[in-house]
């Protein structure tokens, strides 16, 4: 395919983003459609204007993402800001901003690509709402300890360990972590440590300077720089090289370390959050992870629970994630009929929460708006798994008390003791019966 | 740090700001005419009245059509807003030398008859001032030239 200009715009105009570029003298001289559609401007109402003019944002005198660039010499994402439309609606938007260079290396323009996250906002704000802490829904005994701890230590800089297997929202609870500590208004950088390569990490950890590697051809900043005086996520942390473990040691030791290439000690004041999905043990038993290391990270260990270990939690999880879909679909769907919420309650979750919300988000697609998510409309894979199990505990179906207890205590969201009240028996009686039925939280 | 970043500041109304870029452009040899036009406007807004004046004289010396030609909502000129501030103030503050040549500087990028009119007035209070009488004695140039060009039309 030729590449050219008009090839070129056509791939603009097909993004879902909005795309602008402004001249040296910001005056905008590209506009692709999805910017015609998030501003509600045409292409030719704004071509040749001043953006801060088509903008009309205070962000355009205070925080010009392109002056930022411009100072920073360094491009920017994920930034947030707002813009203001012509029929007076405020929109938030996240936006990356990048300077353009002309042959002689002197700026000569700048570009801005952003997307409308009215909705996500929305969802986000409805949903952090309803949820029970930061966003978080779990009503089981072992959640509310961690929501517990989490407010105990939400004035220490003391590292925090969380393991869990992989879908149980380890993020989320780092996440609560930095939003109730007293770095909540400072940087928070998260970083996944088993999606660089080993000689790309220790770059992306703590930057380089130019010509330290082959592709090196600017200075660029690492994360534990970025994350200075706030905190940082060092998700699936015992996947990092011993080598770079050594490194990440002496940072939370010292609170120092050098960018690749360069001798200078550079100092940082982080607060490291680290996650694993690994068994720590095993990794530390096989030499896979520094023992000292485990030591320095471990100081608040948080260990989040797999979904089997808190089937209460199934109810309350999926009410959650039915309005999430409502809201992000437009359709209003919000109940699971008894036959589908038996599956749900007798499958095993290895992927966890995420895998739940998977299942949900399959089954909500397929049913109409309006109606009851059925059995019929869940993924045939995890309904032949607990079928197979019924099968082996054929028991479990046909025991119409346990059929019973299941139903009341999802009405109550299983809490017991309205339970217990509208069996008409008492809590100690109730608890009894579900520990009978094997239907007791581990 | 580039001529860009001193246009943003400029933009944003930022004038201290806007004149430090521009002021290293210009150490660096990087003026051109818009930076300079620029420039008159930020010097005045920072005290800077004589620095205006000067660099003023510069550019229409260039190029007075230039300045001449300024569009307030194409060119992002704040001159129109300028003046009206600066001529509500006229009732309560003493015409100084400093003050009329501000004027005049402001105008000739929105009239110019006017900012023949307060050149005039500042140099009646400075005659000897060798940058201001250089600038009118531009000006009437320019001006009688557009009459003689009006009457023959």
């Amino acid at each position: 395919m030729e590449f050219n200009k008009h090839t070129a715009e056509e791939i603009l105009d097909s993004l879902n983003e909005g795309v602008f570029t402004v001249d040296k003298n910001f005056r905008i001289n590209y506009f692709n459609k999805s910017a015609e559609r998030i501003t509600e401007l045409k292409r030719n109402e704004v071509l040749g204007k001043f953006c801060k003019h088509v903008f009309n944002s205070k962000a355009c005198y205070n925080e010009c993402p392109i002056a930022i660039v411009l100072r920073q010499k360094k491009n920017i994402h994920e930034f947030e800001s707002e813009i203001h439309c012509p029929s007076g609606v405020n929109k938030p938007i996240k936006l990356s901003a990048a300077v353009l260079y002309n042959g002689n290396e002197e700026p000569s323009g700048g570009v801005i690509s952003f997307r409308d996250i009215s909705d996500l906002d929305k969802i986000k704000r409805k949903l952090v709402q309803n949820s029970q802490f930061h966003g978080i829904i779990g009503h089981a005994k072992q959640m509310q300890e961690i929501y517990t701890l989490i407010e105990e230590i939400a004035d220490s800089d003391a590292p925090v360990f969380i393991h869990g297997e992989s879908g149980t929202g380890k993020e989320m609870i780092a996440n609560a972590i930095q939003a109730t500590s007293h770095r909540r208004d400072k940087p928070f950088i998260k970083i996944n440590c088993s999606v660089f390569p080993p000689n790309l990490l220790a770059s992306e950890l703590f930057g380089h300077v130019k010509g330290a590697f082959t592709d090196a051809i600017k200075d660029r900043v690492g994360r534990f720089e970025l994350a200075n005086t706030g905190t940082i996520f060092l998700d699936e942390v015992a996947e990092m090289p011993l080598q770079m473990q050594l490194q990440l040691l002496r940072v939370l030791q010292e609170g120092t370390y050098e960018r690749v290439g360069e001798s200078i000690t550079r100092k940082v004041d982080v607060r490291v959050i680290a996650a694993t999905n690994k068994n720590i043990e095993e990794a530390l038993a096989k030499g896979e992870f520094r023992e000292d290391l485990f030591y320095r990270l471990n100081v608040i260990p948080i260990y989040v629970p797999p979904l089997r270990e808190r089937m209460c939690d199934i109810a309350p999880l999926a009410d959650h994630f039915l309005k999430k879909f409502s809201l992000m679909y437009k359709k209003n769907i919000s109940e699971i009929d008894d036959a589908a919420m038996d599956i749900l309650m007798n499958y095993e979750w290895k992927g966890n929460v995420r895998e739940l919300e998977n299942v949900l988000e399959y089954a909500f697609v397929r049913t109409p708006d309006g109606e009851k998510i059925t059995s019929s409309k869940l993924p045939v894979s995890i309904k032949q798994k607990v079928s197979n199990k019924i099968n082996n505990n054929s028991f479990l179906f046909n025991d119409p008390e346990k059929e019973k207890l299941i139903r009341i205590l999802e009405k109550h969201q299983w809490n017991k003791s309205k339970a217990a009240k509208e069996l008409g028996i008492g809590r100690t009686t109730l608890w009894r019966k579900l520990k009978k039925l094997n239907l007791v939280e581990k | 740090m580039t001529e860009m970043l001193g246009n943003q500041f400029f933009m944003a109304r930022k004038y201290e700001d806007a004149l430090r870029i521009f002021e290293k452009c210009k150490e660096k040899g990087e003026l051109n005419k818009n930076i300079m036009r620029k420039m008159v406007v930020c010097y005045t807004q920072t005290g800077k009245i004589q620095e205006a004046a000067k660099m003023l004289l510069t550019l229409i010396n260039e190029d007075l059509d230039f300045v001449l030609n300024t569009d307030p909502v194409k060119d992002d000129c704040p001159c129109s807003e300028l003046v009206k501030e600066y001529e509500s103030r006229l009732q309560i503050s003493v015409e100084s030398f400093d003050f009329l040549t501000s004027l005049g500087i402001l105008w000739l990028y929105c009239d110019l008859n006017k900012s023949v009119c307060y050149f005039k007035k500042a140099s009646e209070i400075y005659p000897d001032n060798s940058i201001v009488n250089s600038i009118l004695s531009k000006l009437m140039s320019r001006q009688t030239l557009s009459e003689k060009e009006l009457n023959n039309n």
